[in-house]
């Protein structure tokens, strides 16, 4: 080998030497002390009892302090009251104490000075002048801590956020109100969200970043939080933009439910397609409506849906929708409330079990009032012209508080149908609600001055019409034999 | 209508004005009253849009109702003092003569009879298209008045007189507008004996040969002989044709 080999071999070996203790932060040989202390300690199976019957483990893996940003240190600079010779008992009343405990050494080196350029601890350092100690080992571990920049102090993000989250916190708004940040730890088991994490949600945190956020008020942190729902649930949120609530919402009343309002947060729970779904979503409604509410369940649909769970009947969302609700009192919505109600009274599979006639849409729709809806829409749609607004099933059967026909005192109904056909037709009176046919085709037992009316005609028009062409054959016949 | 053909006159001004008026209120009626029966059909949508939206369709069918009420009162009104004033006889009226000359013309049709029968100012297909739309045309204005005004007439009648008299109403517009599309188009337009068009109704006048080919027995009585005399060599005293005319000369 020649000089120059031999020199360059030995300055590589000396470079990778370098490079290998460099590389390795930490990887330094462990202190004679902590050696010495690690020949117990390294034991798995012996741990420290509390007065409370907890125990903590003495545990520490030699490995992971060798890679801590620690290792350089000795033993004895954190754990003070101790040497590798001198072991003081000491008595707990709770792990908490004891780790209290250790977390007041942590800021001899750390001071609050330090901590505070990480805005991440802002809230532990507020919560340290109100008397409340902070637990520096409930995020950053006690002898494997490594660099926060490393990410991975923790197994999981949600790990990560809930050891601090599980605490009882708040955050104060400008107007005074306080949100409470406790999440409990059960939030996601079992949930439609149990696979996210957290950052999924509450987009712009991390280990790294925290901003820390001002808020009007509560009610302002709840709709600003509802925007995240935007991000995977885009279908639904261009839905609720359409709808009565966003539109109130939007002229000022914070009152109008957002996403958060009906669906929750943290423990959303899957949509449930059963009885017990339906069930849930008027409960949902019936935060803001009470008084719809009221009159619902002693309706003819929701006394069967709460005392029989009957599924058959139609809950809130069934004829308003859920998320691009719209204005009830529109001429729009009324002109849909035929189809509406059709969807299940027309459908023999929903209500023939019930002894309902699934003739009731088509009799409505092929008399005055349903024809002449018809031809408003068109009008409307086509020559833009505004259309009153004529009788739908809604008029005479009511909307919440609708009874079962079979049910109802006939009096009462006929009294109630006189007041609702006197607000087009001003001056009928009790002989004029008869003009309705209640949705029967007439026959030989119901109307039958009408059906004989109309098979009188049925029957003469076309004799009539044959008879004319028969006439007509026979004038030109004989014409042309004639000619 | 040639020189050499003697014209006569068969209608008054007034007839002429009233036939046009009558024309016009039913055509609007009919297009109007046919479209909201029929509003299930793709062109009668078009039309009800076409016209502004079913509100209008409906006010121009009650005012075009009010207009042929108009008609049909002012005209049994004139009918009925023109005979009270002997101004003309009740030549509408049906007579037993109009039942025999309906038999006869069937039997003529079949080749059972030589000739057509011989009628009076209005033969008895004129007659029935008469009283069919003047009773028609009432039992409309009634069951129209019914269906204007509900609230009006359910206070002295049962509710159900309103989907009666939708009924009636419909379905006496759909028979008066087929024995007038069919029936009266038909006489008037493309019978073989009027096409192109019979003009008597807008001129006022008819010619002498067609009054004696259709209306012999007025022809007569105007010019004051016997319905067979006027109708001259062709016939013996029993009614028969004499031997050597032929058949079909009135």
């Amino acid at each position: 080998m020649t000089e120059g080999k031999k020199l360059s071999l030995g300055l590589a070996a000396l470079l990778i030497a370098a490079a290998i203790t460099a590389g390795h932060a930490g990887e330094a040989e462990l202190s004679a002390e902590a050696v010495k202390c690690l020949q117990c300690h390294e034991k798995k199976g012996s741990s420290f009892r509390f007065q409370d019957g907890d125990s903590v483990p003495t545990h520490v893996s030699a490995a992971k302090y060798r890679l801590s940003v620690h290792s350089a240190l000795t033993c004895s600079q954190c754990h003070t009251d101790f040497l590798a010779d001198a072991h003081p008992s000491r008595r707990f009343k709770n792990k908490d104490q004891y780790r209290m405990r250790a977390s007041a050494v942590c800021r001899g080196c750390h001071t609050a000075e330090q901590i505070k350029a990480k805005s991440i601890h802002t809230n532990l350092l507020l919560r340290e002048k109100e008397g409340i100690s902070s637990i520096c080992t409930d995020c950053h571990e006690a002898h494997s801590v490594i660099p926060v920049a490393g990410g991975k102090i923790v197994k999981s993000e949600t790990q990560y956020c809930m050891s601090c989250h599980q605490h009882e916190m708040s955050m104060t708004c400008r107007n005074g109100e306080k949100i409470h940040l406790t999440v409990g730890m059960s939030i996601s088991d079992g949930n439609a969200h149990d696979k996210l994490r957290c950052s999924d949600c509450h987009y712009g945190f991390s280990s790294e970043e925290h901003p820390k956020r001002n808020f009007r008020s509560r009610r302002d942190y709840t709709i600003a939080s509802s925007e995240t729902c935007r991000r995977c649930h885009f279908d639904k949120y261009t839905k609720t933009l359409d709808s009565v609530h966003y539109t109130i919402l939007s002229q000022g009343n914070l009152n109008a439910p957002v996403c958060n309002d009906c669906h929750g947060s943290h423990a959303i729970p899957h949509i449930t397609r059963g009885i017990k779904g339906r069930t849930i979503t008027t409960q949902k409604c019936r935060k803001c409506h009470p008084g719809v509410y009221a009159v619902y369940a002693k309706s003819v649909h929701g006394s069967a849906l709460f005392n029989e769970q009957n599924q058959d009947v139609p809950v809130c969302i069934d004829c308003h929708t859920a998320h691009n609700i719209d204005n009830p009192l529109t001429l729009e919505y009324h002109e849909k409330i035929p189809q509406m109600c059709g969807n299940c009274h027309a459908n023999p599979a929903v209500v023939s079990k019930y002894g309902l006639s699934t003739g009731v849409l088509n009799a409505y729709l092929s008399d005055f009032h349903g024809v002449t809806l018809g031809l408003y829409r068109k009008q409307r749609e086509q020559l833009y012209k505004p259309a009153r607004p004529i009788a739908v099933c809604t008029d005479c059967h009511g909307t919440h508080n609708i009874t079962s026909a079979a049910s109802s005192d006939p009096v009462a109904v006929k009294a109630n149908l006189v007041k609702r056909c006197q607000k087009c037709h001003k001056d009928a009176n009790e002989n004029f609600p008869d003009a309705w046919l209640s949705h029967y085709k007439p026959s030989l037992t119901k109307y039958p001055m009408i059906f004989l009316v109309n098979t009188a005609y049925k029957i003469f028009i076309p004799l009539m019409g044959l008879g004319f062409l028969l006439q007509i054959f026979l004038h030109i016949w004989r014409y042309a034999v004639n000619r | 209508m040639g020189t050499g053909k003697i014209k006569m006159r068969r209608f008054s001004g007034y007839r002429i004005l009233e036939h046009w008026g009558i024309i016009l209120t039913s055509v609007v009626l009919f297009a109007t009253g046919l479209c909201q029966r029929f509003w299930y059909v793709d062109s009668a949508q078009w039309f009800i849009l076409k016209m502004g939206g079913v509100d209008t369709v409906r006010l121009i069918h009650r005012y075009a109702g009010i207009m042929f009420s108009f008609e049909l009162i002012l005209h049994v009104a004139v009918a009925i003092g023109g005979v009270l004033r002997g101004r003309w006889g009740p030549s509408m009226l049906i007579k037993k003569e109009d039942l025999q000359d309906a038999v006869h013309n069937i039997r003529y049709y079949f080749g059972l009879e030589e000739r057509q029968a011989r009628c009076d100012r209005y033969d008895y297909m004129e007659k029935f298209e008469y009283w069919t739309i003047l009773v028609g045309g009432f039992l409309m204005m009634g069951t129209g008045a019914v269906l204007w005004l509900p609230t009006v007439f359910t206070r002295f009648l049962p509710g159900e007189v309103i989907p009666a008299a939708k009924a009636l109403h419909s379905n006496e517009a759909l028979l008066i507008f087929l024995i007038n599309a069919i029936w009266h188009i038909y006489n008037a337009i493309f019978s073989p004996e009027a096409f192109p068009l019979d003009t008597t109704i807008f001129t006022g006048h008819i010619s002498r040969e067609r009054m004696l080919r259709e209306h012999p027995v007025e022809l007569a009585r105007i010019e004051g002989v016997e319905v067979d005399e006027l109708l001259g060599n062709g016939l013996n005293e029993a009614g028969s044709l004499k031997p050597g005319v032929e058949p079909g000369t009135p």
